[in-house]
């Protein structure tokens, strides 16, 4: 301690000084957990998770009898306008993925439950991996957290999907577009940039 | 109004240009796509705007078709059809853009004709790029040698710089041999390893990376030329390095000529004759050792010498001289008799190895001698018998008949030796003591080689030729015994084996040669060499 105080000029025999070097040592060693990430603004990140969700919707699209399921699942849109999505705010643009996100998480979890083939599964694992990281990396960029809609309000539209493959195709062109415009154009990234 | 009709004019030019600008890209477009798709219907996305068309071989009306597309499976929209003659292949194509095409969704578009459908497809749009090649290509020579900086403009594409790859192709002017690079993202390359001072023409081509977004490859930009940089190596340079080397080489060969005896003794010793020393053995005896020894001065080397080149001679001491003069002419002519007697015999008994020694007449008064001493022991104090174990030689200088009696040893010339052997009566024998008694005289000590010189006396030695000992020379390796021989055992001893260097010692069991009786068993005497 006696080092520290001479560094900091900091006299530690008076309670003000004692004081004042205690928060100099509790700033230093923050606890992790309030210390904010790093932000990712390489897209080479999503663009990884992209091609892992390329690989499982092509080895998905060949398997159609085997996998066709009897329920329907919810997935959200991904259809991209670009003059509509210009217009969007950041807000609104965050909201919509991490929605989307939420319900693209849940339809394959209920996937992991069900019997399925090894293959399958590697598949469905990694995706869900996938998007804990991708909540990650918007976490990371400072995006609003999923807001569940309250009972009055409208939820977002949604689209529905009988076959996994079709699921997959969803994943796949969600991440490929809301996700990745939202991470393109994220305002942390452009800080320093003119 | 002739303001208005400008302005239009303007305008309608302006449109005019842009169609065709957007023509020129979109006709190639259509060209290339009509040779690389298969499908029946193509599509392609440029500028956000989809276009699909279609071939037509006979001569139809675009009104025949009716085109109509949905998104996810929504209501149906219409498109209007155009038509496109292409000039290069002289063909007729139908198409339809669709303006402000969403992305990351599915589009089904169909065609009728007349009613029944044509063509059905199912695609996303942002799978199905066609860009427009890079601009403003760049062909810049960097600062070294074989390298050369490209550099172009990305599409003019919102969100989707960072997913493009680039293909950038190089060749020699007027080589059809190109190379190709891949780059990802970045719109800069340096070309390496590149000919120096040579003209190169560079394309460049763009299509998305296929990850977010995939298309097809945009076509060829326009050559640009450039130049590389010309190689160091001056040819005044070059000119300069063969000078000073040229120049270095004469300075070499000078300093080698004006050394080159030192030199060729160095790399090429001579090899050292002994010619100067003998001359004439050479050249005029041809190498004959034998008849240029006779040829040369006889005073020097002597006649009858018999060299035994097994052992070099060992050095001797010579402690004191006697004169010759006096006595050696007069013994000499006594002697003869002798010495011719003496050759007669040693011819006769010349016969191999022969055990058997031929006494000279001369000897038998020695054996005499001999028998007393044995019989009587004691009297050998005193010596005529050469004590086995002495091993020292001294010589001592003697006058006239001195040697009558003497224990001590008189050797030297062959007169003391005469003296000795032609009185009678008294016998000396030469006693030969080695020099340097390194050994005692006594029976134990008989471990060691000493090997005596001769233990028996009976020896008679005419000595030939003009004052010369001939003395028998024992090696003991720890010291020379000198004794006196005669000549003519000299060539008995050479066939006997004389010269071993088999040191035994068993004193006792060492036996003269002398007297023809040749010890083969073990402890042979080894013989210095005798002269």
């Amino acid at each position: 301690m006696g080092w520290l105080s001479s560094v900091f000029c900091v006299n530690p025999l008076t309670r003000k000084g004692l004081f004042a070097l205690l928060l100099m040592v509790l700033e230093w060693t923050r606890p992790g957990l309030s210390s904010p990430l790093r932000p990712i603004c390489d897209l080479r990140v999503l663009d990884h998770f992209i091609k892992e969700a390329w690989d499982a919707e092509a080895a998905l699209r060949a398997c159609k009898d085997a996998c066709s399921i009897a329920t329907n699942f919810t997935v959200p849109l991904t259809r991209v306008d670009f003059d509509v999505w210009e217009a969007m705010n950041i807000e609104e643009q965050a909201q919509e993925v991490q929605s989307g996100i939420h319900v693209l998480n849940e339809a394959i979890s209920s996937l992991q439950a069900s019997n399925q083939t090894d293959v399958l599964q590697s598949h469905i694992d990694a995706s869900i991996n996938n998007i804990a990281s991708i909540r990650q990396v918007l976490r990371s960029l400072s995006i609003p957290e999923y807001v569940p809609p309250t009972s009055d309000g409208e939820d977002k539209e949604m689209q529905k999907v009988s076959s996994i493959s079709e699921l997959f195709q969803v994943h796949i062109n969600f991440l490929r577009g809301k996700v990745r415009l939202l991470l393109a154009n994220a305002p942390v990234c452009h800080q320093g940039v003119s | 109004m002739t303001k208005m009709s400008d302005r239009l004019k303007i305008v309608f030019m302006l449109c005019l240009a842009f169609v065709t600008t957007g023509g020129q890209h979109f006709e190639s477009k259509v060209a290339q796509l009509l040779q690389d798709e298969t499908e029946d219907i193509k599509c392609f996305v440029e500028l956000k705007d989809l276009t699909c068309f279609w071939e037509e071989e006979e001569e139809r009306n675009n009104l025949q078709y009716t085109f109509t597309y949905s998104y996810e499976n929504k209501n149906k929209m219409a498109c209007v059809v155009s038509s496109l003659s292409l000039l290069a292949s002289n063909k007729t194509v139908f198409f339809c853009k669709l303006p402000k095409t969403p992305f990351f969704t599915t589009l089904d578009v169909q065609v009728f004709r007349d009613g029944r459908m044509l063509y059905s497809r199912s695609l996303n749009a942002e799978n199905y790029l066609f860009l427009d090649p890079p601009r403003n290509l760049t062909v810049l020579s960097s600062g070294k040698e074989g390298q050369l900086n490209v550099s172009w403009l990305p599409p003019l594409l919102k969100y989707m710089d960072d997913s493009m790859i680039y293909e950038v192709r190089y060749a020699v002017e007027g080589s059809n041999m190109g190379k190709v690079e891949v780059i990802k993202v970045s719109t800069m390359l340096v070309l390496l390893g590149l000919q120096s001072d040579t003209r190169y023409k560079v394309w460049v081509r763009v299509k998305p990376d296929g990850v977010a977004y995939k298309g097809y490859w945009s076509a060829w930009t326009e050559p640009v030329l450039g130049v590389t940089q010309p190689s160091d190596l001056d040819p005044l340079i070059m000119v300069l390095v063969l000078f000073i080397g040229l120049i270095l080489c004469l300075l070499s060969m000078t300093v080698i000529l004006s050394h080159h005896k030192f030199l060729l003794k160095k790399l090429w010793p001579d090899i050292p004759t002994p010619e100067h020393k003998f001359p004439g053995l050479f050249t005029v005896c041809k190498g004959d050792f034998k008849e240029w020894m006779s040829q040369n001065n006889s005073s020097m080397w002597g006649r009858s010498v018999q060299v035994y080149t097994e052992e070099l001679p060992s050095p001797l001491e010579v402690l004191s001289e006697v004169s010759l003069t006096s006595h050696g002419t007069s013994q000499r002519e006594e002697r003869k008799p002798v010495e011719e007697d003496e050759e007669k015999e040693s011819e006769r008994s010349d016969s191999g190895l022969t055990d058997r020694w031929r006494e000279p007449p001369q000897a038998h008064w020695l054996m005499e001698q001999l028998r007393a001493l044995q019989e009587n022991p004691q009297s050998l104090s005193q010596s005529l018998l050469v004590q086995s174990h002495d091993t020292y030689v001294t010589l001592n200088q003697n006058s006239q008949g001195d040697g009558e009696r003497e224990v001590d040893d008189v050797f030297e010339e062959t007169l003391p030796l005469q003296t000795l052997f032609t009185t009678t009566g008294t016998t000396s024998l030469s006693t030969s003591h080695s020099d340097l008694g390194s050994l005692q005289q006594s029976s134990g000590s008989g471990r060691l080689s000493s090997q005596s010189s001769f233990e028996y006396p009976n020896q008679t030695w005419p000595p030939k030729g003009p004052g010369y000992t001939y003395m028998a020379v024992a090696d003991s390796g720890v010291s020379m015994d000198y004794s006196p021989m005669s000549s003519s055992r000299i060539t008995e001893l050479g066939r006997h084996r004389m010269y071993t260097n088999d040191y035994k010692n068993e004193i006792f069991l060492h036996k003269w040669p002398l007297f023809g009786e040749h010890n083969k068993s073990g402890s042979e005497s080894c013989m210095g060499p005798v002269w």
